[in-house]
């Protein structure tokens, strides 16, 4: 218990630093897509310090006590994470987060942040169910949700869950709003509602959310690591690829509508994690 | 003793609301509804401390109470015979007629004798559970109704007051719920059942006007179709197996007797219960419901009356365990749950939008019920009970709402805060409770997530309440966030009078959402878990366990009490920054353009100069989630559920 407790406080305290360089890597490996030299590897801890030292400007109250609010939920996932905490528990707080992100941008009257939390929730709507599946799936291999049963296994899931995997690519593609799902806002310049959901958050609040971001990222990394929990270096290696593929298709695809996103991605991505679950179930 | 408190339970309202009906000049009504609140609330925690117990037909209580009810049922069959003549409505005079030879054949030629020691009430831990909430929050509904029908009636200026009629209704419901919860024997729960149908059409037709009258007369007749479903259940159960019994019901499924001829009733009970319920195909009458007064929304057709049905299911799924029945049950109730959230989203008036979810949320208690472990039947009963504080609480929020801006469509809530700043906190209290850890609502979510995993029907099941619970995030995170909507930079609350029985109500049931969630862990060691292992002959590894500070099984662990206190102090924190937050001075939201304020509402300078105002609306999707669009499809998908459960019967 106090050994889970340590790794839990350890992975809370090494995840924004590391959030932060996989952010900066992210912004190198783009720029040389798009050949282009692309900024320092610490330029997101830059941005982010220099957000922090702006002088604080939010249309209301709520902006700042949502971004508050949204940090604590991403810090607590990840905590609870590395805590090996159980696996739907550790979803439902990281929900908090993402519905005050959204309360908060609603609580201003600016299209944008309205159009922008609008499609912020269609992607929740899209991939919540995606997450909640692939827990269900952990669940119906190792007996439990708990993440310590993970650990005790001897093939790594990736085998028996592939779909789900796959599924869990995709989910994490709509959570990070990394092209063709950056409906609802995007971290490049080509974005059509100025800013969506991130227009009215300013200064020091979007920095907390960017943090919040960087945390986001470890946490689901770290759910990907649990498909190859059985050594470290397979674990390192599928992380690896899993985020170049991810990096790759951001720089191919361009947006899609939320239509699109509910229609074609959502239901038949659902119909393979059911497919992926009834084999589990008969064998 | 127990006998007592029962009597003070099913009895002492039903007084009440008479002596409320024959007050006409309104005096006491205060007093009535205050007094009967407090010792229904008082006598119901006593029963629970006490820990229930069984009363026999030989008591003094049930001798007195048995040819009433005998003499009663047929005159309230006979009444709503009348008012199916009176509105020559055919379908609720032929029901009634049906139901009336069924009891009359019941009664005269089965003659269903009861041995004297057979228990007339049975008070135990899942009766228990549905009396507190009758008798505590029903009663904080009641008493909130006293400032709301007040303000209700000076605005429909009315030359003669409706109240002493309206409280009466009230607080004979609140017995007959109480008596409903408690009665063991299935022809009492049926003349209960039969009381709150009544009650309910009474109080949707309560304004009589022609929208109230036709949504009433639709009520009554699909609740009367469960009650024929009732009936009939009551007919076979005692020509076939002899009894009505429900303890002793549940002997015989303990020895093994789930033949088709003892699911078959099972059945029908359970028809009956998803029509009190709105379970698909009859979620058309609950909806029809919301044109009735705010508290009567609140009290029947979301905290309690509508939870008899569910209340039903839970108490007969040991009748079904292990069986095609209980697989198919599930299912059903899994089914409602998705396409009410759906609906629900689909949504912008804000009753309807709270009557959609309600279904929806019923509907996963019966997914529980069928799902039929110890660890799902435990979800089901804390989803009731959260259910019932939360839902409650945020109709008290809206009658309010509705009363101050003449509205209940959840856009013209917008920026509701700078009108009513606590009431528009409260509601998304209310909205956070209902969806977020560490809530109880979700704790009992959870539950039931975790517990879908070992149904026999479980990739059906996961795949509906894993998309059902996305939409439920859907249609409530866009509520609470246009409710919120100010343009004040500092964290300040303008002070906001209220009508003082309503600041009641609503405190209450606020401060009781976030402390009961909190003790969630006690409410399951004392409440649920004696419930489960009584239901249950083999409670070992399926089960939760509750101990001082969570629950959790083989499964998973929902650590309550670290949890909240982490997210508490998280959020005290965060408050605390906010209201230190320097202010720079009033911003405008970002319009590309000149932004501008005029007059309290922002836009930006347009063309020749003049002030163009920034106008935003949620997106309902109708062409996903329109009424137009699910309605028709989920009533065939529903009947054909109906047909496989009836099927199952067979297997």
């Amino acid at each position: 218990m106090i050994a889970k407790l340590f790794f839990g406080l350890i992975g809370l305290a090494v995840a924004p630093v590391l959030g932060g360089i996989i952010a900066g890597l992210d912004r190198r490996v783009t720029a040389r897509m798009q050949s282009r030299f692309g900024p320092p590897l610490l330029q997101p801890f830059y941005d982010v310090l220099k957000l922090l030292g702006k002088r604080p400007s939010a249309v209301n109250a709520w902006l700042v006590l949502c971004s508050y609010l949204t940090l604590m939920s991403s810090a607590l996932a990840v905590f609870l994470f590395f805590f090996q905490a159980d696996l739907l528990l550790i979803f439902f707080v990281m929900t908090i987060g993402a519905v005050f992100q959204v309360m908060g941008a609603l609580s201003v009257n600016s299209p944008f942040s309205q159009v922008g939390a609008q499609r912020e929730l269609l992607q929740m709507l899209a991939y919540e169910p995606l997450i909640i599946m692939v827990f269900v799936g952990i669940a119906l291999k190792t007996g439990s949700f708990s993440i310590e049963n993970i650990y005790a296994l001897e093939q790594p899931l990736l085998f028996s869950l592939p779909i789900l995997f796959l599924a869990l690519g995709v989910a994490l593609t709509i959570k990070l709003r990394k092209s063709p799902f950056d409906i609802s806002t995007s971290h490049h310049g080509h974005q059509e509602i100025v800013r969506g959901l991130l227009t009215e958050y300013t200064g020091p609040q979007l920095a907390m959310l960017e943090i919040a971001h960087w945390l986001d990222v470890v946490l689901i990394l770290g759910l990907c690591s649990l498909f190859w929990s059985t050594g470290m270096i397979g674990m390192l290696v599928l992380l690896a690829a899993t985020y170049f593929v991810e990096m790759l298709v951001d720089n191919i695809s361009s947006r899609l509508t939320w239509q699109w996103m509910l229609t074609r991605v959502l239901a038949p991505t659902m119909v393979l994690c059911l497919v992926n679950i009834l084999w589990l179930y008969t064998l | 003793m127990v006998e007592f408190l029962v009597f003070l339970c099913v009895i002492f309202p039903v007084l009440a609301g008479g002596a409320a009906f024959l007050d006409r000049s309104n005096a006491l009504k205060k007093r009535l509804v205050t007094v009967t609140g407090g010792v229904l609330t008082l006598a119901s925690i006593a029963l629970a401390l006490r820990g229930g117990g069984s009363i026999p037909f030989s008591s003094a209580l049930a001798g007195a109470m048995s040819t009433p009810i005998h003499v009663l049922d047929l005159a309230l069959l006979c009444l709503i015979a009348y008012i199916g003549w009176r509105r020559s409505h055919r379908l609720i005079l032929t029901l009634a007629a049906v139901q009336l030879a069924g009891m009359f054949v019941l009664g005269s030629y089965l003659h269903p004798e009861v041995a004297a020691e057979a228990p007339a009430f049975t008070v135990d831990s899942l009766s228990l559970t549905l009396v507190l909430v009758v008798s505590i929050i029903g009663s904080l509904i009641a008493y909130y109704a006293i400032g709301y029908m007040a303000e209700h009636e000076r605005h429909l200026h009315l030359v003669r007051t409706k109240q002493p009629r309206f409280f009466a209704i009230i607080l004979v419901f609140l017995g007959a719920m109480n008596g409903l919860a408690m009665a063991d024997n299935l022809s009492w729960i049926y003349f209960f059942w039969e009381v709150t149908t009544l009650c309910s059409y009474l109080l949707i037709a309560h304004d009589d006007t022609e929208i109230a009258n036709t949504n009433a007369e639709r009520a009554l007749w699909m609740n009367m179709a469960g009650g024929v479903a009732f009936v009939l259940a009551l007919l076979w159960l005692q020509s076939v197996q002899g009894t009505l019994s429900l303890t002793a019901l549940q002997a015989m499924a303990r020895s093994g007797a789930k033949e088709a001829a003892f699911l078959l009733p099972v059945v029908a009970l359970c028809i009956a219960g998803f029509t009190k319920s709105a379970q698909a195909p009859f979620q058309s009458w609950l909806c029809g419901a919301m044109v009735a007064p705010t508290p009567v929304s609140a009290l029947l057709h979301s905290s309690t009356m509508v939870k008899a049905g569910v209340y039903l299911v839970l108490r007969l799924a040991p009748l079904s365990l292990g069986t095609t029945v209980s697989t198919m049950i599930a299912v059903c109730g899994a089914f409602t749950f998705l396409v009410m959230a759906a609906l629900a989203a689909g949504q912008s008036n804000g009753k309807k939008i709270l009557a959609y979810s309600t279904i929806s949320n019923l509907g996963l208690i019966i997914a529980c019920a069928g799902i039929n472990t110890p660890a799902a039947i435990a979800a089901g009963m804390l989803l009731l009970v959260f259910h019932a504080i939360s839902k409650g609480l945020l109709f008290l929020c809206v009658g309010a709402i509705e009363q101050k801006i003449g509205s209940r469509d959840i856009e013209d809530m917008r920026g509701l805060f700078q009108v009513m700043p606590k009431t528009a906190l409260v509601t998304a209290f209310g909205i956070v409770s209902m969806m977020l850890p560490p809530f109880g609502m979700l704790l009992a979510k959870w539950m039931a997530l975790e517990s879908s995993v070992e149904a026999s029907a479980m990739p059906v099941l996961v795949v509906t309440l894993a998309l059902g619970s996305a939409l439920t995030v859907l249609f409530w995170g866009r509520w609470a966030g246009i409710l919120i909507g100010s343009l004040n930079p500092r964290l300040e609350l303008a002070p906001e009078t209220q009508e003082a029985t309503m600041g009641f109500a609503v405190r209450s049931l606020t401060i009781g959402a976030a402390v009961i969630s909190f003790f969630a862990p006690l409410l399951y060691l004392w409440l649920v878990e004696p419930a489960v292992q009584a239901m249950f002959a083999d409670v070992s590894s399926l089960s939760f366990n509750g101990w001082y500070g969570g629950v959790g099984n083989r499964y998973g662990i929902f650590a309550v009490y670290p949890l909240y206190l982490l997210i508490a102090l998280g959020f005290w924190y965060a408050w605390n920054e906010t209201k230190k937050h320097a202010v720079s001075g009033p911003e405008l939201p970002y319009m590309s353009g000149v932004q501008a304020a005029q007059n309290g509402t922002i836009g930006f300078i347009g063309p020749m100069k003049g002030f163009v105002e920034a106008k935003g609306g949620n997106y309902y999707l109708d062409a996903f989630f329109g009424e137009g669009r699910l309605i028709r499809p989920t009533n065939y998908i529903a009947l054909a559920l109906f047909v496989m459960l009836l099927g199952g019967v067979l297997q």
